[in-house]
């Protein structure tokens, strides 16, 4: 009796971890600068995911006009054919103390911009990018969005590094 | 002025007539559209590189714009032309061969348009030699960009011809900036 008590005190614990490991996990990490909080927080992408199931369906709609909904397909063929083609710098400015680079990466669209101290970094799968475009009404799927991000495993898709020492990494394990 | 509109129209019209993805991956291969633009006085520079078929799918959304009612509008003054006089315009241009069919000289700049074997090059000079515009366009683009009938425009099949472009559409220099834009195999 005392051994199937163990072995289930044991077996929850390693099939939740399983699941979670198995389902991805978001963690965001907030650094605040000049020795300010440092917060680690995880979040199973599966609970993300339920989360977003949950969102009053009003807030899923955005109020598109004509004019904007009549672009959506043609971002979505643009994701589409960017997702196909080679890696590549597709964008890039240069100005004195900036500077932004957009560049497609494998199924990553990475976008960096630096500007006087502060530095962003962004790595967007297009599978989110494509995700998150509004539907036809101008309805968003939350949820979709999120499990999108399984595309992204073991990506560091947001780094803000601040003038002021902040850090923030947001990585998809 | 002139010169910036010109440079501006040209832009449009080769951007308009970029390569769609599936045929740009077809006979043409993976072409990309490269785009230029230098402010040496400002120390800007902008650079972009994008495969023909999301150029193709980002223009979806322009010959609504750039077309309507069967005519071109041309800048924001309300000018236009209507695709029945550019085709007849074009058959007689096609006929002449190679010449300068039109030279425009004014006090401040000097317009040339000319077809030289399978191009039709339209270049803009001021006399200081600080400002120019070059753009070339394959005469096969304008005879599919021509090629339907009545008040439209075969933009579908502009695309098909412009694929096997490389090189250089559009080059514009002044006195404080420079564009390119041409079309090769690179990224």
């Amino acid at each position: 009796m005392l051994k199937l008590l163990l072995a289930g005190a044991v077996a929850v614990p390693v099939a939740t971890v399983g699941a979670v490991a198995a389902t991805g996990v978001v963690v965001v990490d907030v650094r605040e600068g000049r020795g300010g909080q440092h917060l680690v927080i995880p979040i199973p992408l599966a609970a993300a995911q339920v989360a977003a199931a949950f969102v009053p369906e009003r807030d899923t709609r955005l109020h598109l006009g004509a004019q904007a909904e009549r672009y959506l397909p043609v971002a979505r063929e643009v994701l589409t054919a960017l997702a196909a083609a080679e890696d590549a710098e597709l964008v890039k400015v240069e100005e004195p103390g900036q500077e932004v680079s957009i560049r497609k990466e494998g199924s990553l669209l990475h976008v960096r911009v630096h500007e006087r101290g502060q530095q962003v970094d962004v790595q967007v799968p297009i599978a989110v990018a494509l995700s998150a475009l509004p539907e036809a009404g101008g309805r968003i799927s939350v949820s979709q969005a999120v499990w999108a991000l399984q595309h992204a495993r073991l990506t560091q898709v947001v780094e803000v590094q601040g003038a002021d020492g902040e850090h923030v990494k947001v990585t998809v394990y | 002025m002139r010169v910036g509109m010109i440079a501006l129209a040209a832009g449009t019209a080769s951007l308009v007539m970029a390569p769609s993805p599936g045929t740009a991956q077809g006979a043409g291969g993976g072409a990309w559209l490269h785009v230029r633009v230098e402010e040496p006085g400002r120390q800007s520079k902008v650079s972009v590189n994008l495969p023909m078929g999301a150029v193709e799918a980002a223009l979806k959304a322009a010959p609504d714009t750039v077309v309507s009612a069967g005519r071109i509008h041309l800048g924001s003054e309300g000018k236009s032309v209507s695709i029945s006089d550019l085709r007849r315009m074009w058959a007689e241009v096609r006929a002449t061969g190679d010449t300068e069919f039109a030279t425009v000289e004014e006090d401040d700049e000097t317009v040339r348009i000319a077809r030289a074997g399978d191009v039709v090059s339209i270049h803009v000079d001021k006399p200081s030699h600080r400002e120019a515009v070059r753009v070339e366009v394959p005469v096969d683009v304008v005879d599919a960009l021509l090629s339907a009938s009545g008040d439209q425009l075969d933009v579908r099949a502009a695309f098909t011809r412009l694929q096997k472009r490389r090189g250089d559409i559009v080059r514009v220099n002044d006195e404080h900036s420079s564009v390119r834009i041409w079309i090769d195999e690179g990224r």
